[in-house]
């Protein structure tokens, strides 16, 4: 068990590494580095100070020589200064993450409160009419793109009934009274981003919990349970849904990956501060160093949840055993 | 039973016996499944009709007299359903500049019209402002019977002069519904494109990796669970955003110091031919659509490559001397060809949903060139004036993915019958 740890962590590591090398290196590729940018800022400079300048940024050094350069810094603690914000990228990443974070995991919680009791009703209740809106509506939300849910969402419920504002994180300028108070004000500007996210989601944990229930429904210690005369509460519950997890843990697992990756989206569109719209604000404003932080922080951050995942469906199928 | 009792059998019922007795091959019984699908069927022929309106759009282009192009700052953000005509003085400025910009051609244009008579100015100078003002099909067709080297030209001016709008103009005051039929082709052109080619990738690495087994497969199954583990949008923002003229110019760089100047020549030609259709952002987004999305397929195809691989024929084939590229292609492909269809169907339907994703970050197909995506792109900023421009190509998109995605589901339950709901 601790050495499968220890080697899934690894990997994990390599895979950062790799990817955070392949991402510097796409950096580079990248319209406009520094000092291109300082030229078009200034007209009147020269061609020595552009020579200099690149000398001084070490932008005349290859590229691996730099990726060594930047870890050496991230080594020590400095992670550089966000070129729009003019503040430490240190500084930026803690509230975003936290954002993010908040956005992401109650989007999950709320698909899989949705959708897995749907999945399971229809298991239970197979080509009934309830079955086949369900499954209407599931293919409805994995086709409909995450964005015009959005913009729909906004027109509705922002631009025509005013109930709800149509982005943003606080009221700004506003005073708590209590943490009660700020709860309730954060809260009224995450009901349409999470409902936007989760659509997608919502439908493919209902199809799944659907497909997964009705396969353990079928087993043969089904039947024996049944025969047993257990209550059909204890059938359902105790010896179906328990064994309908195993995939359905897999499934939402998954998920967090996909979630937090149309999160970059859905922050976007309701202007929500978190990782998702921080590396593309940086990458479309050139904050090179926000954009490489934010961009492997956020990969870490999916990759040890694919490891807990991994290790949770170890805990809910006691079959599965770590080599 | 007696022989006269056979002999009394209507031909029908013998039809019908022998319909029963032949035996149905794999697609005709694929056939009837999925028509068993209602949804799928719906999807299929809506599919249809969108690759149609793709195929066909310079006709419906032709038929509706607008273009996609075209702008008209006079009339932004109408409404569906809203005729455009232009005023007396628009008419007569456009008619100007093109006097101002062909003099000769202007000329020889009026003299025509005087002689034949077409127009009554007061002024025989006037005759080309009395012909702008006429009624637009009276225009063409007097303009038609002309021998004039200018004649599109003018044709259009006055087709712009009077236009309907089925769905409106957008924040250029450009005709939605060409832009939406444009999109069209970029969209479902993508997605296609893309489902093909991740298909051919995720073929490859996919039978590669299950045929071989060993270093091959731990190898490429390794690199194909990290790219799956990634998650897809940031990770396709960061490389959407690089500069394709500075890639490009280091792949001609490389190409002039190693492989000599001919070779960098003709690298520089290939990269001037994709920069000159102004097309290069769609080659790009196909591009690094195809980098993400192989992966599923792969391991598909590995799967199944893995099991058929212990099959009898297999051994059969190895046993007289088959290479293995033959094994492959011939043996293993066919019995491969019906999940990727399900699956290369699935993945149009995600690839149009990452293309209007991207699209609409303004990382996707760059405008002027219309997509569904940036046209949301361009109208979430308009909520407020223009709330339709955002729902119609939303809507399209959200068409024709649950459309695929219905194709494919119908797909499976046809080919696989184990997966039929029940």
């Amino acid at each position: 068990m601790t050495t499968y740890i220890l080697r899934r962590l690894v990997q994990t590591l390599m895979v950062i590494v790799i990817l955070s090398y392949v991402c510097f290196s796409l950096m580079t590729l990248m319209p406009g580095d520094p000092v291109e940018l300082m030229i078009s800022a200034n007209p009147k400079i020269t061609q020595e100070d552009v020579v200099r300048l690149r000398a001084f940024y070490g932008l005349d050094q290859p590229t691996y020589v730099r990726y060594f350069n930047w870890v050496g810094e991230i080594a020590k603690g400095d992670l550089g200064y966000s070129r729009t914000y003019r503040i430490p990228v240190t500084e930026m990443m803690g509230p975003s993450l936290k954002a993010t974070f908040v956005l992401s995991m109650g989007s999950l919680i709320f698909s899989i409160l949705i959708g897995v009791p749907l999945g399971i009703y229809c298991a239970l209740k197979p080509n009934s009419k309830m079955d086949y809106v369900v499954n209407m509506f599931n293919f409805g939300g994995i086709s409909l793109p995450s964005f015009f849910l959005g913009i729909v969402l906004i027109i509705i419920f922002s631009v025509g009934l005013g109930w709800l504002p149509a982005g943003g994180y606080q009221t700004t300028g506003m005073h708590y009274d209590s943490w009660f108070a700020e709860m309730l004000d954060k809260a009224k500007y995450l009901i349409l981003p999470i409902l936007s996210l989760s659509v997608q989601s919502i439908g493919r944990f209902s199809r799944f919990a659907r497909s997964a229930m009705v396969e353990a429904m079928r087993n043969d210690f089904i039947r024996t349970a049944r025969a047993k005369g257990m209550s059909e509460k204890v059938v359902i519950w105790k010896h179906g849904f328990r064994n309908a997890l195993i995939p359905l843990i897999t499934i939402v697992a998954i998920s967090f990956s996909s979630v937090f990756s149309g999160a970059l989206i859905t922050e976007s569109l309701f202007a929500y501060p978190g990782v998702g719209r921080l590396i593309y604000t940086s990458i479309i404003g050139n904050d090179f160093n926000v954009a490489m932080i934010s961009f492997i922080i956020s990969i870490a951050m999916v990759l040890v949840m694919n490891l807990v995942a991994d290790l949770l469906y170890g805990a809910a199928d006691p079959r599965i055993s770590y080599k | 039973m007696s022989q006269a009792e056979t002999l009394t059998t209507t031909p029908q019922a013998t039809a019908d016996l022998k319909s029963i007795e032949t035996s149905q091959t794999f697609f005709q019984i694929v056939y009837s499944q999925f028509k068993e699908h209602k949804a799928a069927v719906v999807g299929a022929y809506l599919i249809l009709f969108f690759v149609l309106v793709a195929v066909f759009a310079p006709a419906i282009e032709w038929a509706t007299g607008t273009d996609s192009d075209s702008q008209n700052v006079f009339n932004r953000y109408k409404p569906p359903f809203s005729k455009i005509v232009a005023s007396q003085d628009v008419r007569e400025n456009q008619i100007q500049t093109f006097i101002q910009a062909n003099p000769t051609d202007a000329a020889a244009i009026q003299q025509q019209l005087l002689e034949k008579n077409l127009v009554q100015p007061i002024r025989p100078e006037d005759a080309l402002y009395d012909w702008v003002n006429l009624e637009k099909s009276k225009a063409i067709s007097v303009i038609q019977s002309l021998d004039t080297s200018k004649k599109d030209q003018l044709v259009k001016m006055v087709n712009n002069f009077q236009s309907f709008h089925l769905f409106g103009t957008d924040e250029l005051g450009r005709d939605v519904l060409m832009r939406l039929v444009y999109g069209t082709r970029v969209s479902i052109g993508v997605g296609i494109l893309v489902a093909l080619a991740s298909a051919v990738i995720g073929l490859i690495i996919g039978s590669l990796a299950g045929y071989y087994g060993g270093v091959i497969d731990t190898i490429l199954m390794r690199l194909t669970d990290s790219l799956l583990s990634l998650p897809t949008l940031p990770v396709l923002v960061v490389i959407a955003a690089i500069d394709l003229k500075k890639v490009l110019g280091g792949l001609v760089e490389f190409a002039n110091s190693w492989f000599g100047a001919t070779a960098g020549n003709f690298t520089q030609e290939i990269v001037n031919s994709i920069f000159s259709g102004g097309k290069e952002s769609i080659y790009k987004l196909v591009f690094i659509l195809c980098l993400f999305s192989w992966m599923t397929v792969a391991r598909l195809i590995r799967g199944a490559i893995l099991s058929l691989r212990e099959r009898e024929f297999i051994l059969a084939s190895k046993t007289l001397g088959a290479t293995d590229f033959t094994i492959i292609v011939r043996h293993m492909f066919p019995n491969v060809i019906a999940p990727l269809l399900v699956s290369v169907t699935l993945g149009v339907g995600d690839s149009i949903l990452f293309e209007a994703a991207l699209s609409y970050l303004g990382l996707g197909i760059q405008p002027p060139m219309p997509s569904w995506g940036n046209m949301l792109f361009n109208a979430q900023e308009l909520i407020y004036q223009a709330p339709f421009l955002a729902i119609l190509p939303g809507v399209l998109i959200f068409l024709v993915v649950v459309s695929f995605n219905f194709l494919g589901d119908g797909l499976q339950d046809a080919i696989d019958p184990k997966t039929v709901r029940r």
